[in-house]
């Protein structure tokens, strides 16, 4: 693809769990402003790939690069490096995990006063911006628990766009959402998405995949297993696991 | 008859209380060491320290597994055989500051793994330091989970307190017997010792019970 332009490069990814490959040789060029999606089965590896990204696993063996910068994962990565890439790559995850002991704004606020360093002031304001951009200005003063699982979600996006990353990672964001409540999410990751941000995001939802995604990835067994246009994979599939698996899940 | 109990009692009555206050003391003082040694042997255990992670298992070990009352007579007795000699003072301190810091290192790594994984996860994908994660998410959140385990255990330390009239320390115990020693009316000075006891240990459980309701307010989720 766009060799040169790539913001983020896999070469031969692999990671084993306890002789298991969950990763098994990944390689994956993705250009800035870029929108992938990821779908296929359960254990296929969607997961611990977006992980390897930001280095929650380490790879076994196999190069990632950010914005050119060669990260040697089968070395002892440095501290510093790990916190340089992980400030460039934001993360949502299924289960939103926001700090239930801090109030929405405080969420938002603390990374950005711990890594970046921001005063508390201008970490306030840059968190309430992004809390009105998710629509949840009038949540800033209230508990997690006080938040709906959708606005938690949103509260989540906005905690991880506040460190101005320039790759977002989603992980199955609306999977342990009721429907109406992930499309309140899939609203904001689209407006996300038409900022030209760069996103990976792992998802059952084949709507948000077509009409959002640049790219669509199958993945099977720890690999991908075909990529390429949405609609072009949607419709026209080459393998017939990958039939099997989109006939799955419309079925739902 | 009644009455004469009750002026008896007025007349111990400054004596226990200078009993109690002995008692309140060494248990405050033990709680103060002993909880600040219990947190840094949860965090060492919490973070898999290999530097502090056989004497940390030895002294959780024996400050559980002894006997309050030995691990007093131990301190006491034993030490001087080792060239150091305490006071009874010190002596009833440290020891009960060892027991206390044997249980509330557990209480408190129990509490601090109850910490959700995913908002470690969370906090390490938004670039944050392993101190700050532990600052800012694992510990605030940890302690209060362990919080009123802690307080339950401070009420019990309290009446462990007593067993230091076995070294002869001044406390409530100790004042109780040497008065009924005299007096020959043990029972009636126990009677008195034990609503002291009481008056201090239920309304401090009442409190633990009101407090632990208001700390789970923002954690339903
Ligand atoms: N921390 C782990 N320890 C052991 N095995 C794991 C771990 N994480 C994932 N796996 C295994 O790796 C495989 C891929 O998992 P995962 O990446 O979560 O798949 P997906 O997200 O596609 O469902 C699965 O077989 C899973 O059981
Ligand atoms: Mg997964």
């Amino acid at each position: 693809m766009k060799q040169a332009e790539s913001i983020l490069s896999l070469r031969d990814v692999e990671k084993t769990f306890a002789g298991h490959k969950a990763v098994d040789g990944v390689s994956l060029d993705i250009a800035r402003g870029e929108v992938v999606a990821v779908i296929g089965p359960s254990g296929s590896g969607k997961s611990t790939m977006l992980r390897c990204i930001n280095l929650l696993e380490v790879p076994d063996s196999g190069t990632i690069s950010v914005d050119g910068k060669n990260l040697d994962t089968s070395g002892t990565v440095s501290a510093r490096d790990l916190t340089q890439l992980r400030r460039r790559v934001g993360m949502v995850f299924q289960s939103f995990n926001l700090f239930p002991h801090m109030t929405v704004l405080r969420n938002i606020s603390l990374p950005q006063e711990r890594v970046l360093g921001r005063s508390r002031e201008e970490a306030d304001r840059r968190s309430m911006e992004l809390l009105e951009r998710v629509g949840l200005q009038q949540k800033a003063d209230a508990y997690p628990a006080k938040c709906s699982g959708g606005q938690q979600q949103r509260v989540a996006i906005a905690r991880a766009l506040a460190l101005d990353p320039e790759i977002m990672l989603f992980d199955e964001p609306t999977s342990a959402l009721d429907p109406e409540l992930g499309l309140e999410v899939l609203a904001v990751m689209r407006q996300l998405a038409d900022t030209g941000m760069t996103m990976i995001v792992v998802t059952h939802e084949i709507h948000f995949a077509a009409t959002v995604a640049d790219r669509l990835i199958v993945m099977a067994d720890g690999r991908i297993l075909e990529q390429g246009p949405p609609q072009q994979v949607l419709d026209d599939p080459q393998h017939a696991r990958t039939r099997t698996f989109l006939s799955a899940i419309k079925d739902r | 008859m009644k009455s004469a109990i009750f002026s008896d009692w007025a007349e111990w009555l400054p004596r226990l209380l200078d009993g109690l206050w002995v008692s309140v003391q060494v248990t405050g003082l033990s709680l103060i060491i002993g909880l600040v040694v219990g947190l840094l042997l949860a965090l060492a255990a919490f973070a898999r320290t290999r530097l502090l992670t056989w004497p940390a298992v030895l002294l959780v070990e024996i400050g559980r597994g002894m006997p309050a009352l030995v691990m007093l007579q131990l301190v006491y007795f034993g030490l001087p055989s080792v060239g150091l000699t305490l006071e009874t003072y010190a002596a009833v301190v440290l020891a009960l500051s060892l027991t206390t810091a044997a249980y509330t290192s557990e209480i408190i790594r129990a509490g601090l793994r109850a910490v959700p994984d995913g908002e470690l996860e969370a906090a390490d994908a938004l670039g944050m330091s392993r101190s700050d994660v532990m600052r800012f998410v694992v510990i605030p959140q940890g302690l209060r989970i362990a919080l009123p385990t802690l307080l339950g255990f401070a009420i019990l330390i309290f009446q462990i307190s007593s067993l230091a009239f076995s070294l002869g320390l001044p406390e409530l115990l100790s004042q109780a017997y040497s008065i009924g020693a005299n007096t020959f009316r043990y029972l009636d000075v126990l009677t008195l010792a034990g609503l002291l006891y009481l008056a201090v240990t239920i309304p401090a459980g009442w409190l633990v019970a009101r407090f632990e309701r208001r700390l789970s307010r923002h954690l339903t989720t």
